[in-house]
């Protein structure tokens, strides 16, 4: 049975000398590159879907949760060119990491692919306008991230941290979830194996948030401001608000909820936040006036927290 | 020939070098300018995340082959970057990640404005921007596998001879790659062919002198082609690079040697 959260981290210390020095030390990077988990084409049994295939319900979630693992390169995009690309330990985390979801969603397009007659929910698309102003943004942001997190500094690594491991929480929390609803022993399995892929994504995360908000006050102010402007999970940027939301109402229970507003309360400086409830009950924020109030948000709460370091 | 990018992802692997013989190094160990040399190589190859970011900012991220290239390419050369690290280990000569941080920190602010420039660039000019990257790295990519097979055949090395002839073949799918898409989207826009002539041009330094000492750039250039065999690799890298839509009569690489003193 697979656990819906990894082992945690003890609290607030660490049985690494160097905890100090380098955050996240007991996770062995080298370890974890050494170990990746590539294409797990060879171990699935895709025919059984011909005789007892999955229904569409199923099938909307796998195509979604492809997706998100999908969208690492855009996440990747945003955190490289900040002040986090000079951190050897994490980058190398990244390539790693990256290549481990590369084959998770190649692993879950093959179930697709299993299902001929399906076709993906036209509803899980973007409309025109809401695609012409999140091309928009997506241009922009690069250019915003390489100006005003370059002038943050460091404290930026934390941030990208904690929405790391928010966000590795929540997805593997809907792979456990999903799993458990499956009546389908071969789609289970494959699942909770994908699931123990994820789980060393998480500690990491996890373990890196731990200590870098533990260090530095501003970098919890600024992982603060900014998680509270945050779309979990990472890649919903990219759906139609019906397609997140289906998404929660069908993977996250109230339980799981309140376990992970729970874990991010532990976080140094992050208490109170209540950052999934809102992401699970609020419409994602799209383009106009709205996305454009919300990045002017972003660089307001940015440039308070430069000032205030 | 068309990139078939299922292929590459499917058999795309870390470099293995666990059968190699590494007592060798003990008993005929490597000389002081190879060592220099392969620390050179070795944090380029660490370096390219540094580079993938370079190439996210512009709209190519978007396209899934080219995710799925860059997700493996950038893993392969890490593992190039730790294969490396293990033979300099071996002679006494630690690279750590706490190291390579160190040196990322030094770079200062033309690293910080990098992707800034980038990103303005690949967002303004949009997909012509992005024949100018792929062109580029099919340079890149094109040095880096005459780099590592004329170290191999200079040292003869039991052992590092083989690893870096699997180095260089790992390099030759990244060829393979870049050249593709360099040739299919200079073919299709004269606007990304003059971009990419001028940015050739005026702008290509041998792979590594963004983040190198002036001095170490010069030091590797002169050990690998500073000799009339390793002018022959070069004037071929230039006729590839030559080959390309739009770039005939160029000669960036040995412009860039002669700019360095570098002669055979």
């Amino acid at each position: 049975m697979t656990r819906a959260t990894a082992p945690r981290p003890p609290a607030g210390e660490s049985d690494s000398d160097a905890d100090d020095l380098v955050p996240g030390a007991e996770f062995n990077v080298r370890e974890f590159a050494r170990t990746a988990v590539g294409s797990h084409r060879p171990g699935l049994d895709l025919e059984v879907y011909a005789t007892d295939p999955l229904d569409d319900r199923t099938l909307d979630l796998v195509a979604y949760l492809a997706r998100l693992e999908h969208s690492t390169m855009r996440h990747l995009r945003s955190v490289l060119v900040t002040p986090t690309h000079k951190d050897a330990r994490v980058t190398a985390f990244l390539v790693t990491w990256a290549y481990e979801k590369y084959w998770i969603a190649d692993a879950l397009e093959a179930v697709l692919d299993a299902h001929p007659s399906y076709e993906a929910a036209a509803a899980g698309r973007l409309g025109p306008l809401a695609r012409f102003w999140h091309s928009l943004a997506e241009r922009v942001e690069p250019i915003h991230e390489s100006v005003i997190a370059n002038a943050i500094g460091e404290d930026v690594v934390a941030v990208h941290s904690a929405t790391g491991a928010v966000d590795e929480w929540v997805t593997r929390a809907a792979f456990v979830s999903l799993a458990e609803q499956a009546d389908h022993e071969s789609f289970r399995a494959l699942l909770e194996q994908l699931a123990e892929v994820k789980a060393r994504h998480e500690l990491f995360w996890s373990l890196q948030s731990r200590d870098r908000l533990k260090r530095s006050p501003t970098a919890s102010d600024l992982a603060r401001r900014r998680l509270a402007r945050a779309q979990l999970p990472l890649g919903a940027i990219d759906e139609s608000p019906d397609a997140t939301r289906r998404f929660y109402a069908a993977l996250i229970s109230d339980d799981t909820i309140a376990t992970i507003d729970g874990r991010i309360d532990e976080l140094p400086g992050l208490a109170g936040l209540r950052l999934l409830e809102r992401s699970a009950r609020e419409t994602p924020r799209r383009g106009g006036l709205e996305g454009i109030a919300s990045w002017i948000g972003r660089v307001a709460a940015d440039l308070t927290t430069r000032r205030r370091a | 020939m068309a990139f078939d990018i299922d292929d590459y992802t499917a058999t795309s692997e870390s470099v293995g070098w666990e059968d190699l013989d590494f007592e060798a190094f003990k008993t005929d160990p490597l000389p002081e300018q190879t060592l220099r040399s392969l620390r050179y190589m070795c944090d380029v190859e660490y370096h390219t995340v540094c580079y993938l970011r370079d190439l996210l900012v512009t709209p190519s991220h978007k396209e899934r082959d080219v995710s799925a290239f860059m997700t493996m390419w950038n893993r392969e050369e890490f593992w190039h970057g730790e294969a490396l690290a293990h033979v300099l280990g071996l002679h006494g000569i630690t690279v750590d990640f706490d190291e390579l941080k160190a040196k990322r920190l030094k770079l200062g602010w033309r690293d910080k404005l990098g992707p800034l420039r980038q990103s303005i660039l690949g967002n303004v000019v949009g997909n012509d921007f992005v024949a100018v990257h792929m062109s580029w790295g099919a340079a890149n990519e094109w040095s880096a596998v005459a780099a590592y097979r004329r170290l191999a055949k200079l040292e003869s090395h039991p052992t590092l001879s083989p690893l870096l002839q699997r180095i260089a073949q790992q390099e030759t799918r990244h060829v393979a790659f870049y050249a593709s898409q360099a040739r299919d989207r200079l073919e299709k826009s004269k606007v990304a062919q003059k971009l990419t002539r001028l940015a050739l041009q005026n702008a290509w330094g041998p792979v590594g002198s963004s983040i190198s000492a002036p001095e170490d750039v010069t030091h590797v250039m002169k050990h690998l082609f500073g000799s009339e065999e390793g002018m022959k690799e070069v004037r071929r890298i230039d006729s590839n690079i030559a080959k390309l839509p739009g770039m005939d009569g160029l000669t960036i690489v040995a412009d860039s040697l002669a700019k360095r003193g570098v002669a055979a």
